[in-house]
């Protein structure tokens, strides 16, 4: 039996894949989320086989909503976006489906879905991470609660490393997330982040000034009086800005 | 290129007025100097510096026309203005012919010049009156041929924003995800399916029928934004509702077609799509003092992820409106506190 999550804001499109799952005997319909929060908490409840996927969403994307996902069941996006579809493939998606989506083609993708329903899959999670559309606009963070944040690039101050995670400071708070440094540094828009030092990256709206520290290194000093250290390369990159 | 050609003509000009106005005060002060027993030759060459000085203040009076406006300034502070800046001219070229007339006498034994000074300062004061007159002549020409310019550019600008608008004004995603929705009705509720359907082809033919138009009434714009956002609530449910309230004056100005429905179709999309519980879009239309008001206001979520600059739509917009008004129309897109505003004036 697979499994299924349906995930769509619009609930004439929900009603219709409903319908073409009613039809196979072999699915089951285990929940139908209308936004991108209740998709990750319905995952996360119920361990779907599949997630059918829209994109477009409020507050989480289809995208985002992969990136928070701990568990990776066979993902198939649907969308009316071809361009959206076309991504698809690079983070892992088994398939997807345009809408008005066509009875045909929805039998076909499940066809697939059975085969790879036994196999080792690769982790979507990581994927859409690493290729979703840059520069980053906003970040996503789960935290330990299940709570899920998203933090626009522009509320952020600064990054810093913590082991293989990072905690991200924004107005006061800091959020942990589970995410190299270097991977996220390379999403950022490089004109306002800046990678200050191997364990810093800095939103440059937030310096107020650089003072030097002691011979060839040099404190970078936030709006709100936060002391980051600048090693001599990342001072070098902030030159080529500044 | 243009204003290279522009720039060339009126130096040319210029000079030409200088030539014009030397030559004039040269010949009739001469006539005087010779009416009053100096030998032709003898008068033209008494008469030339001085005309000289002349033409070339007539031809600065050009600055104070400029800055004393025959449209915005008022008569009195042109005619203060230029009363003055005459009886200061005048005085100039007086003053010169009264410095240089003692010097030629004392150089030449011969003939003794004797000039009627206040005949010139009279003579002055009246070419300089003629040199500012041909300066508001030719300033007047001028603003006339940039009127006319800036007519044809507003025709321009209007086929472009009118060809833009086309192209933008189907979404296909929009067509894509009602059909969708008419797909999904088709099992379930087959009467409903077949309204949907029929809601879709009316709303089509009549964006092909008002698009053809080059004015209609904000009555039949309104009418189209409202079939708009009976198809979309079939999609959002209860994420969509809406309030419009138009007054009656409002109802029968004329708008160019196609107006309000892009922007009404971004407030669904990039504004109560991006909300979790969606929202209210509320569109607002009042004459008052023969001044069409619209307004469009709907909620929004800051963090959305296209939420950086004004977007194609609103820019459209405002080209159109620029176009149909000759620039007199505004436009104001604004975002606070989870809140879109557009806000459209035009004149009636």
């Amino acid at each position: 039996m697979i499994r299924v999550v349906i995930v769509d804001d619009e609930l004439p499109a929900r009603e219709l894949l409903r319908e073409f799952l009613a039809a196979d005997e072999d699915c089951e319909i285990v929940a139908e989320c209308a936004n991108g929060f209740e998709a990750v908490k319905a995952v996360a409840q119920h361990d779907p086989d599949l997630l059918l996927l829209d994109i477009q969403m409020p507050k989480l994307d289809g995208f985002e909503v992969l990136e928070l996902l701990d568990r990776s069941p066979i993902v198939v996006f649907v969308t009316a976006h071809d361009e959206h579809a076309l991504r698809a493939f690079e983070v892992h998606a088994l398939d997807y489906l345009l809408k008005p989506l066509s009875h045909e083609r929805f039998q076909q993708v499940m066809e697939r879905v059975k085969r790879a329903a036994g196999h080792e899959r690769q982790p979507v999670a990581n994927l859409a991470t690493s290729l979703r559309a840059k520069p980053l606009q906003r970040i996503v963070v789960r935290g330990e609660d299940g709570a899920i944040q998203v933090v626009p690039v522009a509320r952020l101050d600064y990054i810093e490393a913590a082991d293989d995670a990072i905690r991200i400071a924004t107005s006061g708070a800091k959020l942990r997330k589970q995410q190299p440094i270097s991977e996220i540094a390379a999403q950022l828009d490089p004109d306002r982040f800046v990678r200050i030092h191997r364990a810093y990256v800095v939103n440059l709206e937030r310096i107020e000034k650089i003072e030097l520290y002691a011979k060839d290194s040099r404190v970078a000093i936030l709006r709100d009086g936060t002391r980051l250290p600048v090693s001599r390369s990342g001072y070098q990159r902030l030159k080529e800005l500044l | 290129m243009a204003t290279t050609r522009t720039a060339l003509s009126r130096a040319t000009l210029g000079l030409y007025g200088m030539a014009a106005v030397t030559l004039a005060a040269t010949a009739s002060s001469a006539f005087f100097l010779w009416a009053r027993h100096a030998s032709p030759g003898m008068a033209v060459a008494a008469a030339l510096p001085p005309s000289l000085v002349l033409g070339a203040i007539a031809l600065a009076s050009r600055f104070l026309c400029n800055a004393l406006p025959l449209r915005s300034a008022s008569r009195s502070s042109i005619a203060i203005g230029h009363a003055g800046s005459a009886a200061a001219a005048s005085g100039l070229w007086v003053l010169t012919w009264k410095s240089w007339v003692p010097a030629l006498n004392a150089q030449i034994a011969t003939q003794h010049l004797d000039p009627d000074y206040s005949l010139l300062f009279a003579l002055g004061v009246m070419l300089y009156v003629a040199a500012v007159a041909v300066q508001y002549l030719v300033l007047e020409i001028e603003a006339l041929r940039e009127a006319e310019d800036e007519v044809l550019r507003y025709r321009v600008l209007a086929r472009e924003a009118e060809l833009r608008a086309f192209k933008a004004q189907v979404d296909p995603h929009f067509l894509f995800n009602s059909l969708n929705a008419v797909a999904s009705m088709c099992g379930s509720r087959p009467l409903e399916a077949r309204e949907m359907a029929q809601r879709l082809a009316d709303f089509f033919r009549l964006i092909l029928r008002l698009g053809a138009l080059e004015r209609i009434t904000l009555a039949e714009e309104i009418d189209l934004v409202q079939r708009y956002l009976a198809i979309e609530k079939v999609r959002f449910g209860d994420r969509l509702t809406t309030h419009i309230d138009v007054d009656e004056g409002a109802a029968a100005c004329m708008v160019p077609p196609l107006l309000l429905q892009p922007l009404v179709e971004n407030a669904v999309r990039h504004g109560v799509a991006s909300m979790v519980e969606g929202g209210t879009i509320d569109i607002k239309a009042t004459l008052e003092d023969h001044m069409l008001r619209i307004v469009v206001d709907n909620p929004a979520d800051p963090d959305r992820t296209d939420a950086r600059g004004e977007g194609i739509g609103i820019e459209n917009a405002r080209g159109r409106l620029s176009a149909v008004s000759e620039g007199r129309a505004m436009l104001q897109a604004a975002e606070a506190e989870g809140q879109f505003r557009v806000v459209i004036e035009l004149p009636r």
